[in-house]
């Protein structure tokens, strides 16, 4: 009896000495850090988990990284809320250890999450938050694949001329995106010459009943109204627009991709038909074989479109795992490095970090695209790109008065 | 200022000011018959427009908006008699003696799981009945058909609520709970009964404008915050405890905010309200109608 324990004792022993140095390292943890939880937009961050999760599916399948440790994707919501942003890259670094971070979409909370992750020297990546100064400050563990909001103003003042805007109404929240939209607006309406009056309101993100706001908005008669508002905000202020007559009468511009998702036609209904709105993935866009390789998988799995905040966490995890393998170490430090030094497939081109002038800091931007719905329900690849001229497949269409 | 401007900017403060009455109304109801403050109020409102759009979305279709108000209601009103039964009767001992800060804890909890329950049920995402009538003008201001259904159904319920409370037996019952809970115990009213009825009473009338307000302010998990925020800044301003007051402080804090918005700054909105509850703590500490009490 003694002696069979003692073989098994030394089958076990044999055993674990024997395990693959990968096993013994154990897996290699990535944290996603996004909104999932109301005040937060939580729908935005549903689907960078989705597609982060499948980046780390796809890289385990394919063996796993440092020549066959396996990835793990740890999710923390930051509920759109900086301090529960710190708390949960506090988690993240100092009891999950992990190598990197992705899925940072509000840039308030970013601003909080990107200052700790300076001093807990822990990589983070801005998935959706475009605040400019968040790579303006020229901070070593900041990374952003998204677009700024200089580039996002430039590209619908360019917009305004072109269609001939004569009175622009931007209404936008008390956040860090919202205010530096409205400062950036004016800085290049006199930069760029536009030619056209600029009226702008800031409300704040918690009240539900803006109408008082657009009535005075209404009554300025704007040709063009601009829409800052993010997640649940965004759907209050175009449902009221729509009730006092301001939209579609007046035409409204949504800063980003919200439309672009399932849930816009179930919580406005016909009243988001006529909206153009700011995307930067379209379905109709070549993509990387990495890129089109995830929206077949996406399409399979889902039955749906991927959209791009999706798109953007996959190929951050995808950075992150070949930074990891091109550096050979899973050390912070060492990824950050690699980061810089090499360049790496993105979902929709080659992606590279350079420490540039302002805010091109380690900052690669995707392309943006003016999409407009003219019908209700319409699909989402079937919302024609009405700017930049190079690109579309359609007019801007005025809704009937 | 373009008067036509003017009247259209009152005219929206009066509308939403209505409708955050009713919330007020459920506060200071349940204030008043048992001496407690409810801080998930707004959880039962935005269960009340769950309630309602699942109601409509799954069994009732979207048109029957009206048949789903009473029964999300009516559910909600059960709800609190469950509440008030397992969670907050223990709080008084004998009925008449409380632990003030047994209630606080309990509905915060509440407040929290709520909160998170609806999460895990419904998801974090928003949802929007279809709406409920056609957009229409009240006299200078356009206006959602949405709107003015709940600004109709808020004074038919403010009605309603009115006349039950003046010329019923159980309106005298609360009456005479609100202003003495020995006194009517010794008239053989089961205050603990009452407590029960006042509670579901309470939070039904939140609901009822978590209902009337889905299509326009939308159901999400939070969205009874914002209104929990504005009902205890009405109760204050009214009076904590008066009926009359969560009315008139609902219309002034409505129209305050709208006015400020319009002509400071619609960044601070919620500073107006404040501002004016400020004011009137300074002045009349106990509120526009409340009345000073004494502490034997």
């Amino acid at each position: 009896m003694l002696y069979a324990l003692r073989g098994v004792l030394l089958a076990v022993l044999t055993t674990t000495a024997l395990v693959s140095p990968a096993l013994a390292q154990g897996t290699v943890k990535i944290g996603v850090l996004t909104p999932l939880s109301p005040p937060g937009d939580a729908a935005a961050g549903q689907f960078i988990v989705r597609g982060a999760r499948m980046g780390v599916e796809e890289i385990n399948g394919a063996g796993g990284v440092l020549g066959g440790r396996k990835l793990e994707l740890i999710v923390e919501d930051d509920a759109g809320t900086p301090e529960k942003g710190a708390a949960g890259l506090r988690k993240l670094a100092g009891q999950d250890k992990v190598v990197g971070v992705v899925g940072q979409f509000h840039s308030s909370v970013a601003e909080a999450v990107q200052d700790l992750a300076e001093q807990l020297k822990v990589p983070v990546f801005m998935t959706q938050a475009s605040a400019k100064k968040l790579t303006e400050k020229h901070l070593a563990y900041t990374f952003r694949t998204h677009v700024i909001d200089p580039d996002r103003v430039t590209m619908w003042n360019r917009w305004i001329q072109q269609q001939g805007f004569k009175r622009v109404a931007l209404l936008a929240e008390n956040t860090d995106y919202g205010v530096g939209l409205i400062e950036e607006t004016k800085k290049q309406f006199a930069s760029m010459g536009v030619k056209a009056e600029l009226k702008t309101m800031i409300f704040d993100r918690a009240v539900v009943d803006l109408t008082p706001q657009i009535l005075e908005i209404k009554n300025w008669k704007p040709d063009l109204f601009i829409n800052v508002g993010i997640g649940t905000p965004l759907y209050l202020i175009t449902k009221q627009a729509f009730d006092v007559g301001l939209f579609p009468s007046t035409p409204m511009l949504m800063s980003y991709d919200a439309p672009a998702r399932p849930e816009y036609w179930k919580t406005l209904g016909e009243k988001g038909t006529f909206a153009t709105f700011i995307v930067y993935y379209h379905p109709t866009m070549k993509l990387t074989p990495r890129g089109e390789g995830f929206r077949t998988r996406y399409l399979e799995q889902f039955k749906e479109q991927p959209v791009y905040g999706g798109l953007n966490a996959y190929a951050q995890v995808m950075l992150i795992a070949d930074a990891m393998n091109a550096a050979k170490s899973d050390k912070p430090d060492d990824i950050v490095k690699a980061l810089l030094a090499n360049k790496f497939t993105g979902w929709n081109g080659t992606i590279s970090f350079t420490r540039g002038d302002g805010p091109y800091w380690q900052q690669w931007t995707p392309p943006m695209l003016f999409l407009q719905y003219t019908k209700p329900e319409q699909a989402f690849p079937e919302a024609k790109i009405v700017f930049p001229p190079e690109l579309k497949t359609g007019d801007f269409t005025s809704a009937p008065r | 200022m373009d008067p036509y401007l003017l009247s259209q900017y009152v005219l929206s403060g009066l509308v939403i000011g209505v409708i955050y009455a009713l919330m007020a109304l459920g506060i200071t109801f349940i204030y008043s018959i048992m001496k407690m403050i409810n801080w998930s109020m707004g959880e039962f409102y935005m269960i009340g427009s769950y309630v309602q759009y699942a109601l409509l979305a799954t069994v009732l279709g979207w048109t029957l908006w009206y048949v789903a108000l009473p029964v999300a209601m009516a559910s909600v009103f059960l709800l609190g008699l469950v509440v008030q039964r397992f969670l907050l009767r223990p709080m008084y001992v004998g009925g008449v003696e409380r632990r003030d800060e047994y209630a606080t804890i309990v509905t915060i909890a509440l407040m929290v799981f709520f909160r998170n329950l609806a999460i895990v049920l419904g998801g974090p995402n928003q949802y929007a009945p279809r709406d409920y009538a056609r957009a229409g003008r009240l006299l200078t201001l356009p206006i959602s058909g949405n709107r003015l259904v709940a600004l109709i159904s808020t004074l038919v319920l403010l009605a309603l609520f009115f006349l039950v409370i003046k010329k019923t037996w159980i309106g005298r019952a609360f009456r005479g709970a609100a202003q003495n809970r020995v006194g009517i115990q010794t008239a053989g009213v089961d205050v603990l009964r009452l407590d029960m009825l006042a509670f579901g009473v309470g939070v039904a009338l939140a609901a009822a404008a978590g209902a009337l307000l889905a299509p326009d302010f939308l159901v999400y998990p939070e969205n009874g915050a914002i209104t929990t925020f504005k009902g205890f800044e009405i109760i204050v301003i009214g009076g904590l405890g008066s009926i009359l007051g969560s009315i008139v402080g609902g219309v002034l804090l409505g129209v305050i905010e709208a006015l400020g918005s319009v002509f400071l700054s619609p960044a601070y909105k919620d500073l107006y309200g404040f501002l004016l509850l400020i004011a009137l703590l300074a002045l009349r500490p106990s509120g526009l109608f409340g009345e000073r009490e004494r502490t034997v």
